[in-house]
């Protein structure tokens, strides 16, 4: 019963991570149609600027969390100006390939600034304590993500639903065009939704920093791999599927850890892959995907 | 045999004038090449293959995918277990399952087992891939990918991981990977200019339009991806018959970026498209990796900058993009330079 209820709290801390990423990732999808394959990147940038701003300036963690926050938001409302302004209109595999091609530059960047090997952070990690809440042992770090996350997501939704930007954004998902012609400038909103992004990406970069106590080139790689399939599954753009989608594959990937045999645990992002590939058989356009654009089904 | 219509004639045009940049670039090779640059034409030319497969599938569909290095990962891997001796096996792969370190092949019954291999696989995925819509077929693809990857890193016993399999007969030449090379930019290009491309090109133009006029979209997705993976096996094939050694690593994310990057320069629609950028790439690296070195320029001694040529893919991608987001060919196949188009454009 306690390894249960372990299990089932690391389930849910690895899934608020994949939701807080996969809402990064769909909210500039549904405004823009852009799959920002950069997001991973805008990760690891809060990562080197911890690293750079703790040795230098300050050591305080809530200066730094929150230098960490603005440093995300920063770099994505950045990005969107300098390279995805002019892929805005084009088609989704144009504006999908620039935002591989930024990912791979930042990288590189990254490597030739810093260092392939990572960087000591550990300015964070005293976030990650053990707890004991009865006879069960958790990680304080895992009810700060679940925690943080299910905010993030309550304040993202009252955002959407009571600000005037807000509500612009979620038309802007509907019909871009009807919210230019409405009078609300198009880069206002854009620039919104890459801001938000930012600001998600910098709460998760907070998380994985703790956890790991290290920035590295490759450090947002793999979580925004996994958010992408979390997106897809969920339906690419919807935000409620985005979050469902996330912790979906936190539930799938806990429980491969558990079932396969310790040899196999290599193969448990395979094996939950795998498992989503088998859901897109069912359903090609995700569980809650948004309303057909392709005008056969209105 | 059926005949031709106007736009294959012209393709088996663009596809002899794309052979005959090749074996001029092979000619020039055996003038004046030094022997080092053997290896770096036959990447190039294993490159090439990956490109035009690539094409057939991104550009006729105008998808972006990402599990070619899977694809080709898994034939080299099987062509190699089937066409290294028992002998070498025995030390090699010593532990391996289900006999596969007991038997030999010829290396012609090999690349057909790996070609079988692969196009069964891709048979397999390709029944989800046609059905995906727009950002799901690039992320499955990525998904398909990870798996691969994970699996050639899980099985050491068969596939060695991160080391090295090492004893794989060398059969292949310059000489071998040119022809396939050539046979290569032939059948995409007559792919291409076939019903099924034709239905492939007009369905990425507008789905709901080709759907109108009775193409079976998904269908004509199946063949080309299917297709698609025959090429990326060949060039797997080429790869580990030349190489001698394989492993993991060099199927993974740092090859995919290399390939979409060239197949981007040029123009995801054309072969001619795939070519260039192939080949302006492969130039382009070789500057880029004797700078990354760091050698002495004008008695400037300059810093060893790692990453350097990734950031210049990262940069052409980029900037092709947002200057010519259809890359220097765009529509256009190479005889389009030479031939006026008759009539309609």
């Amino acid at each position: 019963m306690d390894y249960a209820v372990q299990q089932f709290l690391n389930a849910l801390s690895f899934g608020a991570e994949y939701a807080l990423i996969a809402l990064g990732l769909a909210i500039v999808f549904s405004i823009m149609g852009l799959v920002n394959f950069a997001h991973g990147e805008v990760i690891a940038f809060g990562g080197y600027s911890l690293a750079v701003v703790g040795t230098i300036l300050t050591g305080n963690p809530l200066i730094l969390m929150g230098f960490v926050l603005l440093a995300c938001v920063a770099v994505a409302v950045l990005l969107e100006k300098v390279a995805f302004r002019t892929v805005r209109d084009a088609d989704i595999t144009t504006g999908l390939l620039t935002a591989f091609g930024v990912s791979i530059i930042l990288q590189n960047v990254f490597l030739l600034l810093g260092s392939p090997r990572p960087v000591a952070a550990t300015q964070l990690i005293f976030l990650d304590r053990t707890l004991w809440l009865g006879p069960v042992q958790v990680s304080s770090l895992q009810i700060y993500e679940t925690v943080a996350t299910i905010l993030a997501i309550a304040g993202l939704g009252l955002f959407l639903t009571r600000s005037n930007l807000g509500i612009a954004m979620r038309a802007a998902a509907r019909d871009f065009e009807m919210v230019r012609l409405c009078g609300l400038r198009a880069n206002r909103v854009v620039s919104g939704a890459f801001a938000i992004s930012g600001l998600l990406a910098g709460l998760a970069c907070i998380f994985i920093m703790a956890r790991r106590g290290s920035a590295a080139p490759h450090m947002g790689f793999d979580p925004v791999l996994t958010a992408f399939v979390a997106c897809v599954v969920g339906g690419f753009g919807s935000l409620p599927g985005a979050v469902l989608g996330g912790f979906l594959l936190g539930f799938l990937e806990v429980g491969m850890l558990v079932l396969l045999p310790q040899s196999y645990g290599g193969l448990a992002r395979a094996a939950v892959f795998a498992m989503v590939a088998l859901v897109l058989i069912w359903r090609p356009d995700g569980i809650l995907s948004p309303a057909s654009e392709k005008g056969d089904k209105i | 045999m059926t005949r031709l219509n106007a736009s294959q004639r012209r393709g088996l045009i663009g596809a002899l004038l794309l052979s005959l940049l090749i074996l001029l670039i092979v000619g020039l090779y055996a003038l004046w090449g030094e022997s080092w640059q053997a290896r770096v034409l036959y990447a190039a030319f294993v490159n090439l293959i990956v490109v035009i497969g690539l094409q057939t599938f991104m550009g006729n569909a105008n998808f972006a995918v990402f599990s070619h290095a899977a694809f080709m990962g898994i034939a080299a891997y099987a062509a190699a277990i089937c066409v290294t001796p028992v002998a070498m096996k025995a030390v090699s792969l010593p532990d391996a399952p289900w006999g596969l370190n007991a038997f030999e092949m010829s290396p012609l019954a090999s690349a057909l087992v790996a070609l079988g291999i692969t196009g069964t696989l891709g048979l397999l995925t390709g029944l989800f891939m046609s059905r995906l819509t727009g950002v799901g077929v690039t992320i499955v693809s990525i998904a398909i990918l990870v798996i691969v990857h994970s699996i050639f890193l899980h099985r050491t016993d068969i596939f060695k991981g991160n080391q090295a399999l090492f004893g794989i007969p060398r059969i292949f030449g310059l000489t071998h990977v040119t022809v396939l090379a050539i046979v290569a930019i032939f059948a995409a290009r007559l792919f291409r200019e076939s019903a099924v491309g034709l239905r492939l090109r007009a369905a990425a133009d507008d789905e709901i339009g080709a759907r109108a006029m009775g193409v079976d979209v998904h269908r004509a997705r199946l063949v080309a991806w299917v297709v698609s993976t025959l090429f990326f096996a060949a060039a797997g094939i080429a790869y580990a018959f030349f190489l001698g050694t394989i492993s993991a690593r060099p199927f993974y994310f740092n090859f995919v970026f290399l390939t979409v990057a060239m197949l981007i320069l040029g123009g995801l629609r054309s072969v001619s498209g795939a070519v260039f950028g192939t080949l302006l790439i492969t130039i382009g690296l070789e500057l880029v990796r004797w700078l990354e070195t760091g050698p002495t320029l004008a008695g400037v001694k300059l810093p060893q900058m790692l990453g350097l040529s990734g950031l210049l893919l990262g940069v052409v991608i980029v900037a092709v993009m947002a200057f010519r987001p259809h890359g220097l060919m765009g529509n256009r196949e190479i005889e389009d330079l030479v031939l006026p188009r008759k009539g309609t454009s």
